[in-house]
């Protein structure tokens, strides 16, 4: 019972679940906005969980060549581990995304070892020579000041913010961090206040020494990508996957609300953060990129009712910052449910997409499980938990004839078979890298070697 | 004298150079005393600025949260809003006039932040006097100001505003985000700045890790600070400090000193040592002139030896051969015979002197008797001695047969009896005494002349030395006579001595003679 609604709107207009004639003000909307519950039928007459799903995606931006200007801090990891190969690599890969970069963007880059260097301030993308030069001369050596490297690209970043660009600080570590802050949650506070500012940070894990649980947070608290790269060769595939993304930015400041109808309780929302606050559920995106979907999942709990009864669910609203007319939009839709006394009819308008949405994020705190039981050393209990969840992947992979719950099922088993010491380092990068892009839907460079 | 006087000379090079080495190094520590305590200054006023590059990113955030909070606005529901846009602020609360939390709302619901903030905060809300005890809060007269406590690893910063009615609204600001937004207003490490090639700054947390640092020097894992300044409120904690290499201090100042102090060190040195050459030619020009006569001599002394020697020999065969009454010829042929006695006497001076310059001086210890060589010697001066009216007495006490050079002895007692010749005639009267003790002759050649002076008994065995008084001018002399005898004596294993008299004067001459093993007869 989904009707889609396309409109811009100043006011959030009470939608009392249908109704609404479409009408196109203006055909140029950046976001296409899918709500949609699990079971939009649901059996009466017993309190039952079910699933709010608001789905984000982006529509590119027709004018061909025109796209949102960046603003770029690239911030490369110089400590003495990167030496050779690797730092090659890197600056070659950092040369090669720049290249794609016009005279509009801005970029700076800075490197670290145990202090900072700003290499170039930010600057726009006036005097390519200058920048490849400085590139060129890096040299690797010293310890890895993770922390300030981020900061002093934030402070560049700072220089050029403008909402009207895509804000992001892309870093490269291969090492842990061992000058300055250096807890997951340190790296996570930061992130947290940087994306309220509009900043994401991306994060790259070259190798098998760098922290994970560290970048990983990072990138997930300031709503940037993940990339987890085990061999330096893979590094310029996986920058242009995130410039990719990057110069694809169709809208940002993504706001999403939902307000549940009165006696439906939110319950939490599965794979992003969110406030909730009684009936009131808020999550924030930082952009959507064109031809990309992002999807805010909401578990909530629904009153029993009578056969026959329809009731409104919840009104979800979406306001972006349209980045083709750099103006601020409004998109309200509403969802309600219909109480039944027919399994079948329950069975039969399931839908499919949002329960594999739900199970992928079920699966993915379950593979979240299996990572600290494995942390803590129960070997035995963290392969059957991942066994577990590939079966229970499997089985709904099935039901709901999902690709992506199927590529989970041979990920879970993989995970299962690599719990020994001597491969554990590199396949928990991997499966923290997967738990990030999955709950992030991120969309390219899934970095499963 | 040479020995000597190089060693004056060397003493004038060495004293006032170490004198003025020690002054220097004195000075030089001084002043790098001074220069430390300038370089501190100047550090510490570096740190100081950068502190207060820190107190101005403080302030911003200050006047940031100042503009957010203080607008009387306490709704719950613009409160969160706010916590969910802002950068700076981690989680906000509100206390009424009473100091009862209105927000986070006591009825709830609360968001998840709002409950951790709550559980973080709650030694706030167990003893909110601690809080209110808070210095700015305790006056009444400050509207806002900054709260610390201590939780998790490090400080937590809370900046709070009160309002005309008292209502408290306070920001628990983000602690990651305060030191990342420092990090963002101070310098980083640029290669090409002057000023921190050799040095490195660090900023250190409450926990007195480094949190973020810059420069291109890397301080040893131990190494301590030259100079640590902490920082102000709020940030008291946290502290700034600066590494250094010692030898940075003096490409701060220029470094000169050392380089000052050696160069001028050189210098002095140089000049001094010129000097002292200098002396040092003047002084032995006098010698060097004389030694160069007697070398000249020398080589003529080889070329005279030969004609004098068959002078004498056919002067003494004519003295044999003439009619005994024939006074006047007898006596001008003595004349003849001691003129050239005496001029053979010199060049065997002057050719041994040349001998001891090229260390070729030696005694041939042959057997015989030293009575007899005494006799021998003194026969030869008798006639001059006794003509200016000098009378000698002999006292023999050396009559064993014993190894000696007999041409050694003769050189040596001609020497003697020559100077009494030459400068003690007017005293009449030479004595010599011979005496035999063991192994040990001494002889002693007293006489009654003007004496040595006093201080000279030494100094007149030096080669060319002349005692400058009347007496000796107008005499003539080579000025190696003394010195020669002195050194054949010592070769000899004895000495010569001036002792000190009460009138004339007095030599006393020792040689080592062993008794003859030969027993072979002394040829007189």
């Amino acid at each position: 019972m989904i009707t889609q609604t396309i409109r811009k709107t100043v006011t959030l207009v009470a939608a009392f679940g249908i109704l609404f004639g479409s009408q196109a003000l203006q055909a140029a909307e950046q976001v296409k906005v899918d709500v949609a519950l699990a079971k939009p039928y649901l059996l009466a007459g017993q309190k039952q969980t079910n699933y709010l799903r608001v789905g984000l995606t982006g529509i590119p931006i027709n004018d061909s060549g025109r796209r949102t200007p960046v603003n770029v801090a690239i911030v490369l990891d110089k400590s003495g581990s990167m030496t050779g190969e690797k730092l090659r690599k890197a600056k070659e890969a950092a040369l090669t995304s720049i290249g794609r970069l016009g005279p509009n963007d801005i970029v700076s880059v800075i490197a670290y070892d145990d202090a900072v260097n700003v290499l170039i301030p930010a600057t726009k993308m006036s005097d390519p020579l200058v920048l490849r030069a400085a590139i060129e001369r890096l040299s690797a050596g010293g310890n890895t000041a993770l922390f300030a490297g981020v900061s002093k690209a934030a402070a560049e970043v700072r220089k050029f913010l403008d909402r009207q660009r895509v804000n992001r600080i892309i870093l490269l570590s291969d090492g842990q961090a061992n000058v300055g802050p250096s807890s997951p949650t340190d790296l996570g506070n930061l992130g947290a206040s940087l994306i309220k500012e509009g900043i994401s940070v991306t994060t790259l894990g070259l190798g098998l020494d760098y922290n994970e649980d560290l970048m990983t947070q990072l990138a997930r608290k300031s709503d940037g990508n993940h990339y987890f790269i085990e061999n330096s060769a893979d590094l310029a595939r996986q920058f242009g996957y995130e410039f990719d993304d990057v110069l694809s930015v169709v809208a940002q400041e993504v706001t999403v609300r939902i307000t549940c109808a009165e006696g439906v309780r939110p319950i939490r929302v599965l794979g992003r953060e969110a406030d909730i606050t009684g009936q009131t559920v808020t999550t924030y995106l930082n952009q959507v990129y064109g031809k990309q979907e992002k999807y805010v999942l909401l578990e909530v709990e629904v009153p029993a009712e009578r056969d026959g009864i329809m009731r409104n669910a919840a009104e979800v609203n979406v306001s972006y910052v349209n980045m083709a007319s750099s103006s601020p939009e409004r998109i309200a839709r509403a969802v309600s449910a219909r109480f039944t006394g027919s399994a079948s009819l329950v069975e039969a308008n399931t839908n499919p997409a949002v329960m594999a949405s739900a199970i992928e994020q079920i699966a993915v705190e379950r593979n979240k499980l299996a990572v600290t039981l494995r942390d803590q050393g129960k070997i035995e209990e963290a392969r059957r938990t991942l066994l577990d969840n590939a079966a229970f992947l499997s089985e709904n992979a099935k039901k709901y004839n999902s690709k992506e719950l199927d590529d989970y099922v041979g990920k879970n088993r993989e995970d299962a078979s690599h719990l020994d010491p001597a491969v554990w380092d590199a396949q928990r990068k991997a499966i923290l890298s997967e738990q990030n892009t999955r709950q992030g839907q991120q969309g390219q460079g899934q970095a499963r070697p | 004298m040479k020995p000597r006087l190089i060693l004056i000379l060397t003493l004038i090079v060495l004293l006032p150079l170490g004198a003025l080495g020690w002054l220097g190094w004195r000075m030089a520590h001084q002043e790098r005393e001074v220069m430390e305590n300038r370089y501190r200054e100047v550090l510490t006023g570096r740190l100081r600025d950068l502190n207060a590059v820190v107190q101005r990113s403080v302030e911003k955030h200050e006047t940031e949260l100042l503009r957010l909070l203080d607008r009387g606005d306490y709704d719950t529901g613009n409160l969160r809003e706010l916590v969910r846009k802002s950068p700076f602020i981690h989680a906000l609360f509100v206390l009424d006039s009473a100091g009862n939390r209105r927000h986070p709302p006591p009825e709830g619901p609360l968001t998840d932040n709002e409950r951790e903030f709550l559980e973080r905060s709650g030694q706030i809300w167990r003893d909110k006097q601690l809080f209110y005890r808070s210095s700015e809060l305790a006056g009444k007269s400050s509207s806002h100001g900054w709260y610390t406590w201590y939780w998790g690893n490090g400080v937590n910063l809370l900046f709070w505003v009160r309002d005309a009615s008292g209502r408290v609204i306070g920001a628990e600001c983000d602690r990651s985000r305060m030191l990342s937004d420092v990090i963002g207003e101070l310098p980083n490490t640029d290669p090409s700045d002057p000023n921190l090639q050799q040095g490195r700054i660090v900023l250190a947390g409450g926990d007195g890790v480094a949190a973020y640092q810059w420069g291109a020097y890397e301080p040893a894992p131990s190494e301590q600070p030259r100079v640590r300044v902490d920082l102000d409120r709020p940030l008291d904690s946290w502290s700034l400090s600066y590494f250094a290499p010692p030898a940075a201090i003096d490409r701060t100042f220029g470094g000169g000193m050392l380089f000052n102090l050696t160069a001028g060190m050189v210098a002095l040195v140089l000049a001094l040592i010129g000097l002292a050459s200098y002396f040092y030619r003047e002084s032995t020009r006098g010698m060097r002139e004389a030694a160069e006569r007697v070398s000249f001599v020398n080589q003529v002394s080889h070329e005279l030896k030969t004609p004098l020697t068959n002078i004498r020999m056919y002067a003494e065969l004519l003295e044999q051969s003439l009619p005994e009454n024939d006074t006047k010829a007898t006596k001008h042929l003595g004349v003849i015979v001691s003129e050239s006695q005496r001029l053979s006497r010199l060049i065997g001076n002057v050719l041994t002197f040349a001998r001891k310059q090229n260390n070729k001086l030696t005694v041939h210890p042959e057997a015989g008797n030293v009575d007899q060589c005494i006799v021998f010697v003194l026969d030869r001066f008798k006639a001059s001695l006794e003509s200016k009216g000098v009378k000698c007495v002999f006292t023999a006490g050396a009559g064993a047969t014993v190894d000696f050079d007999r041409d050694a002895l003769e050189q040596i007692l001609g020497n003697l009896f020559s100077n009494v010749e030459k400068y003690a005639a007017a005293g009449e009267w030479m004595e010599v005494t011979s005496r035999q003790n063991g192994a040990n002759t001494s002889i002693v050649v007293a006489d009654r002349g003007p004496g040595i002076p006093k201080g000279q008994s030494e100094r007149i065995f030096d080669p060319f030395y002349r005692l400058s008084n009347k007496l000796s001018d107008g005499v003539t002399g080579t000025g190696i006579g003394l010195s020669i005898a002195r050194d054949l004596a010592r070769k000899h294993g004895g000495d010569l001595k001036a002792v000190a008299v009460a009138a004339g004067a007095r030599f006393e001459l020792e040689l080592l003679t062993p008794s003859s093993s030969q027993g072979k007869e002394p040829n007189v």
